[in-house]
């Protein structure tokens, strides 16, 4: 593999960490913002 | 059953999602011209497509409470709800959007950005939709909603001119792949993935604004009960 192919690589797997870093702590907010809303909940 | 259907449509959503990445790590091609970063594209795209989508859904949830707002409080809540959810949502895939273009930018062209028409509008659209959410968690008074509405209906207007960017003038970022000019498209081994990531995409997009519209509507049902409480005082 040539470096050119490994910079590739390496660039192609930070995006897809990248996207999924931020797809999963969004939904990882939502979760404690829902907790949050059923805590304060009135009857 | 209601709670079946919703863990039914998340298991299909995970599985989809997998399936999507496997589609576009092992079953399509490297392209022939940029190799391996080229894949990206299965997570750029969609990204922008679900995006826009969303920005749409903001707007007509923003034109549904301007026009309830008076006669149909219930219906106006559930607009607002609705506008909200699509902003926020929006803006996390838009997020997505220009961090992996510049990304791929980087290996594709050798800059990470420039200021050209399908860069710059896409990051005004997000700023619009930040300070749309900006607007929601520090405005406050009846009128914070009324406000937020009329700034997501002129945040949308933005939405056909990214789209059309690098049609009406000549960018760095590469003309459109489908619906382009006459030669334009892909390698047909690379339709099914890209599909599959598209369908993928929009299934989680579409759990992810449910859950976002559902949380609003919580939030909305516990101020609503402080209001009447505090009436009651």
């Amino acid at each position: 593999m040539d470096q050119a192919a490994i910079l590739d690589h390496q660039f192609r797997v930070a995006a897809y960490v990248i996207t999924w870093v931020i797809q999963l702590g969004y939904l990882a907010w939502l979760g404690m913002k829902w907790r949050t809303i059923k805590r304060d909940a009135r009857p | 059953m209601k709670k079946f259907t919703i863990l039914l449509y998340v298991v299909l959503t995970v599985g989809l999602m997998i399936w999507g990445y496997y589609q576009a790590i092992y079953v399509a091609p490297n392209d022939a011209m940029q190799g391996e970063i080229f894949r990206i594209i299965y997570y750029h795209v969609p990204s922008a497509s679900v995006a826009f989508l969303f920005f749409a859904i903001s707007l007509a949830g923003s034109i549904g409470y301007l026009a309830f707002r008076r006669n149909h409080p219930e219906r106006a809540q559930v607009a607002d709800a609705w506008a909200l959810a699509g902003a926020e949502v929006g803006v996390v895939f838009c997020t997505v959007v220009l961090i992996t273009g510049p990304i791929w930018g980087r290996r594709a062209w050798g800059i990470w950005w420039t200021w050209d028409a399908r860069l710059t509008t896409t990051l005004v659209l997000w700023l619009i939709y930040v300070s749309y959410l900006l607007l929601r968690r520090f405005a406050a008074g009846p009128q914070m909603q009324t406000l937020a509405a009329v700034l997501g209906i002129f945040g949308a207007l933005d939405v056909p001119i990214v789209y059309m960017s690098n049609r009406w003038w000549r960018t760095q970022h590469p003309a459109p792949v489908f619906g382009g000019a006459q030669g334009s498209g892909m390698d047909p081994s690379m339709v099914g993935p890209f599909l599959w990531n598209m369908l993928a995409w929009f299934a989680w997009g579409m759990m992810v604004l449910g859950i976002r519209y559902w949380v609003e509507r919580r939030s909305q049902a516990n101020a609503a009960a402080d209001a009447r409480q505090a009436l009651n005082a």
